[in-house]
């Protein structure tokens, strides 16, 4: 993992420092230089995910919020985190830690850290969503891929697409026409013309991600809100102390995370785009703002369309939706044998889908498991910063 | 499964075509009406036949001349199957009876086990009964947990049927989600679907049938979603009560729920390829095994504090024992991540035991109360630690296996005199566990000699320590598993030190007093027969009296719960004061009452002293006029 080779130089320094006497004075300045290069490499970190896009259209590797963008920028979080820690924690006096204004911070990055452990498990069941996706994908490939296509495999295209548009979240008012002819090709009597039985939508519902893992009223938007709700910069002598750190790395999590649940699925959204600003002129957070401004406008173009609210911004649901639709279009109109025209474009866009449902395959794995290691890691942090706290701690009795 | 050749004439290609046309939804009203396997058993095999003769068709005719009508046929036949499947699946989809649900069915077939095994040991069922009120027991309990521990025992008994502790031994017991028949229709609809290529459509459908009825099931097991962020938000009290309703539910969703959705799989795709089975039982299970797991990893990853060790351990030991299961359950590639959570929880769970026992020990050193006790009896904090620690031998098995390091202490920080000292070497042979045990006794000691500190008077001191190492020592041989652990050694320098604390309350107390009944500066030098100095002799029978009064007064408000310790230091009191009395009276009586007044002077008998030490200890004041009392 990329995450090792930016550790390696920082750490080994910090892990030096640690074996020094060090006073309180002589302290000072090597903290003020281990932020300085804290935010550096946040700043250089953050950029570099920047620029992965203005070089890319949609040939390069990692496309703006693609799969692999997003495990790019889990790769950021996991450095960003460890060299956090390094700062906060290594070889530090554990009596420093339970001084103001670390005695108050500290308490709220944990509760920080509690939100994002959250987030981690309704993003790890959001890409269970996006595989469900995949798999309806997949039935329309397979069924478009037969020569010579019959309007039988059309058909089967054609439900299948008709379902993915549903897990993709797109609204009955968007594709009125879809949606009378999903019904006249929904079988049997659940299509819902027929004896308007009670299992009626279970040909819809199938697809529809069901909500595991999160309770009913957790609220994607709301976990950011209160994330970052009591956010503020340390000021004056803080400013230059642990604090400091404390905050960007705050910044830094509450980003990842709005991100994260941009990109990928999530229980309730409504208006995430406004619920999180990166603060201005803090030199380090500049990339941060613009990937900031970008995703926000991504996700108010979904909004205003009106399907922001199930699916996300990862660039290959995007795909998926827009080859999708296309080929629904198709598969819908199609009568053995076909225009050759029509068939070379349907197969073009079906290939396209393949490839999209490969990434996928590839993909969603790794992606999860690398949302784990966030989760892991988050906690572990917590643990330690618990456990620093403990030992400075006010006596804590068993509540005699 | 009927095999549709047996008794059924082989099909016309046309009939076929015709057969699965006349069943094409979007054709007519009445096959989007009927089923066809709601139908007779002739119509259901006339239809599989018919696809079974497209499909055999399909593969007679070259690649060069594929016939779109034979392809476009066989997806009508394959969506009607799709919907057939589904509804098959459906019609037996009944909630899971009560009794499956429970554990008590369950644990009949384990009582014999039980039984059995309940000669075993009487420790064990005691320690067994004990941890079951592990969240119930008030930690600052009295001295009669024995009654109580009964009590609840039996009441457990009678309530779940004998299995008691976490660590059980039941495994899997898959029960029968479908009836036998329908499996065999639903294998000859699957087989028939995945063999034409429509491996995925059927996964998706077996998948969205079965998921809900898991859900159905779960919402009646009340498994909740509960948010990390709830778990650490709820007291514990609340908590508590979730852990023990999660380890049931655990158990039946694993052996139980899940086990038999993973037969079920096997029953409908066995012989169609690992990868459909696998498939279709993660459609299914996925979502709610993680749901499950989530409220658990919330557990283990919560804060830590002493209370919430026996809780942790019972989760810790419920999830040990699972873990055979959900290897089982879960062997497939495809659910390596579910069983990597379940293995990660549990060493989680592990590794916050091992965080509370040292949380605890930091709290027991550095319990902060200053005001003493009052008459020197057992302070809260004794009884407290002591209780939990003999919970803690209740869990020796798990803790055992937990706790692998030696505590921190002693040498380590020697010189720091704001930690005790202790000496391991002292201790060989001894688990980590048992040293961590006698670790906290050290410190519970080291604690409460700086409390004894606050009381101004040097005899209560005295006395306080040595009711609470009392306490301490009986506690410790009141549990088997505790004695074993601290081990006779220890114990007996515990016994030695509270006897030290009695030996130095008495020299604290009486010595002072005896000294008036001394010889010494009585006697009139240059005197022969009678030179004893009447005045010296008054002064002291009246300072004997003044401050035998005074310790009375006071030290009967004094408490020693024990009642053979408060016996025997009464004893050792008497066998002091009461020698030395009478024979202090044998000497000088004469001197005193050959002059006036004696009674101002020798105002109590040897009796009335006996009688006055009696009222020592026990807790409450007594009437300053000693004479007229033991009259």
């Amino acid at each position: 993992m990329p995450a090792t080779e930016y550790q390696g130089s920082f750490l080994g320094r910090i892990s030096i420092r640690r074996n020094q006497v060090v006073s309180m004075d002589g302290n000072h300045e090597q903290e003020l230089e281990d932020l300085e290069i804290f935010q550096k490499n946040i700043s250089d970190r953050f950029s570099d995910l920047l620029s992965d896009d203005s070089s890319s259209s949609s040939s390069s590797s990692e496309p703006f919020l693609s799969i692999a963008w997003v495990r790019k920028l889990l790769d950021v979080y996991l450095c960003c985190e460890a060299e956090f820690k390094a700062v906060l924690i290594m070889g530090r006096d554990p009596s420093l830690i339970s001084k103001p204004p670390l005695d108050r911070v500290l308490p709220e990055l944990l509760d920080r850290s509690v939100k994002a452990l959250d987030i981690c498990n309704a993003v790890m069941h959001g890409v269970d969503s996006v595989r469900q996706c995949q798999k309806l994908a997949e039935i329309a490939v397979a069924a478009l891929e037969q020569r010579p296509l019959g309007e039988g495999q059309a058909r089967r295209a054609k439900k299948a697409l008709a379902g993915l548009m549903t897990a993709l979240g797109i609204d009955d008012k968007d594709s009125g026409s879809h949606k009378s002819t999903e019904r006249a090709w929904s079988f049997g009597r659940r299509g819902g013309c027929g004896g308007g039985s009670a299992a009626k939508d279970r040909g819809l519902g199938q697809f529809r991600a069901p909500s595991w893992g999160v309770p009913k009223n957790w609220s994607a938007a709301k976990q950011i809100q209160s994330m970052s709700s009591n956010l503020v910069a340390p000021r004056g002598a803080d400013s230059t102390g642990l604090a400091m750190p404390v905050y960007i790395m705050s910044i830094v999590t509450v980003f990842v995370m709005w991100a994260l649940m941009a990109a990928i699925p999530c229980q309730e959204r409504s208006g995430l785009a406004s619920h999180f600003q990166v603060p201005r002129q803090l030199g380090w957070a500049q990339a941060m703002m613009s990937l900031h401004e970008k995703i926000g406008e991504e996700w108010k173009k979904k909004e205003k369309k009106g399907s922001g609210s199930f699916v996300g911004l990862l660039e290959e649901m995007q795909r998926m939706e827009k080859v999708g639709h296309s080929l629904m279009d198709f598969a819908d109109g199609f009568q053995y044998p076909g225009e050759a025209e029509r068939l070379e474009e349907a197969a073009a866009q079906a290939a396209e889908l393949a490839e999209t449902c490969r990434r996928m395959e590839e993909g969603l794995v790794p992606l999860q498991q690398q949302i784990r290691e966030v989760f892991h890691r988050i906690v572990r942090s917590r643990t330690e910063v618990l456990d620093v706290l403990d030992q400075a701690g006010k006596p804590s009795a068993p509540s005699v | 499964m009927d095999s549709p050749e047996d008794g059924v004439k082989p099909m016309p290609l046309e009939a076929a075509e015709k057969l699965i046309l006349r069943w094409d939804s979007t054709a007519s009203e009445d096959a989007r009406e009927k089923m066809i396997f709601d139908s007779d058993r002739g119509e259901i095999d006339r239809y599989l036949l018919a696809v079974d003769e497209i499909r055999r068709s399909m593969s007679r005719a070259s690649l060069s001349d594929d016939d779109p009508r034979a392809s476009s046929t066989i997806q009508i036949a394959m969506a009607r199957l799709e919907d057939e499947f589904r509804n098959i699946l459906i019609t037996h989809t009944n909630p899971l009876e009560e009794g499956s649900l429970s554990e008590s069915t369950h644990s009949h077939s384990e009582s014999t086990h039980h039984s059995s095994e309940s000669t075993h040991s009487q420790a064990e069922s005691t320690s067994a009964a004990a941890r079951t009120s592990s969240s119930d027991l008030d930690l600052y309990g009295g001295d009669d947990d024995l009654g109580r521990e009964e009590a609840e025992s039996s009441a457990r008994r009678s309530c779940s049927g004998g299995s008691i502790s976490y660590r059980s031994t039941s495994s899997i017991r898959e029960i029968d989600l479908v009836p036998p028949e329908a499996i065999s229709d639903l294998r000859s609809v699957a087989d028939r679907m995945i063999s034409s290529g429509y491996m995925r459509e059927c996964v998706q459908v077996y998948g969205s049938v079965r998921k809900s009825a898991v859900d159905a099931n779960f919402r009646r097991l009340g498994v909740e979603k509960l948010s990390i962020g709830d778990v650490q938000r709820l007291e514990w009290d609340a908590l508590e009560a979730k852990i023990r309703r999660w380890i049931r539910a655990a158990r039946v969703c694993i052996r139980v729920l899940f086990a038999s959705e993973r037969r079920l799989c096997e029953q409908i795709f066995s012989g169609m390829g690992t990868a459909t089975e696998d498939a279709c039982f993660m459609e299914t299970i996925k979502g709610p095994a993680i749901q499950l797991f989530n409220f658990a990893e919330a557990i283990s990853i919560s804060r830590r504090s002493p209370e919430k060790l026996f809780k942790i351990l019972d989760l810790h030991d419920a999830l040990m024992d699972l873990m055979p299961d959900i290897d089982s359950v879960f062997q497939m590639k495809t659910a390596e991540s579910i069983r990597v959570q379940a293995a990660e929880i549990l060493s989680r769970l592990g590794e916050a035991a091992r965080g509370i026992l040292s949380e605890f020990e930091n709290a027991v050193l550095r319990e902060p109360s200053r005001v003493p006790v009052p008459g020197g009896t057992i302070h809260p904090l004794t009884r407290y630690v002591m209780n939990y620690i003999s919970l803690i031998s209740d869990y020796k098995q798990t803790m055992n296996d937990l706790i692998v390091s030696k505590p921190s202490a002693g040498s380590r920080y020697s010189g720091d005199p704001s930690i005790p000292d202790m000496e391991f070497t002292e201790f060989e042979g001894k688990t980590p566990l048992e040293l961590h045990l006698i670790w906290i006794i050290v410190i519970l000691q080291f604690n409460l000699d700086g409390k004894s500190k606050h009381y101004r008077d040097t005899s209560l001191a005295h006395l306080f320590m040595m009711n609470n190492v009392h306490y301490i020592v009986q506690k410790v041989k009141g549990s088997p598993e505790l004695r074993e652990m601290i081990g006779d050694d220890y114990l007996k320098k515990l016994t030695g030190k509270f006897r030290q604390a009695a030996t130095s309350y008495q020299r604290a107390t009486w010595v002072r007093v005896l000294y008036c009944l001394r010889d010494e500066g009585l006697h009139v030098s240059g005197g022969f027969s009678s030179g004893v100095s009447k005045n010296a002799l008054r002064e002291r029978f009246k300072a004997f009296n003044a401050m035998f009064e005074e310790v009375h007064r006071t030290q009967a408000t004094w408490l020693i719960p024990d009642n053979q310790l408060r016996e025997e230091l009464r004893i050792s009191i008497s066998e002091k004061l009461i020698p030395a009395y009478r024979s202090f009276l044998g000497r000088f009586r004469s001197h005193i009452e050959s002059g006036k007044h004696p009674e101002n002077y020798i105002k109590y008998t040897v009796e009335d002293l006996e009688t006055a030490v009696l009222d020592f200890f026990e807790g409450y004041p007594v009437s300053p006029h000693l004479r007229r009392r033991s009259q």
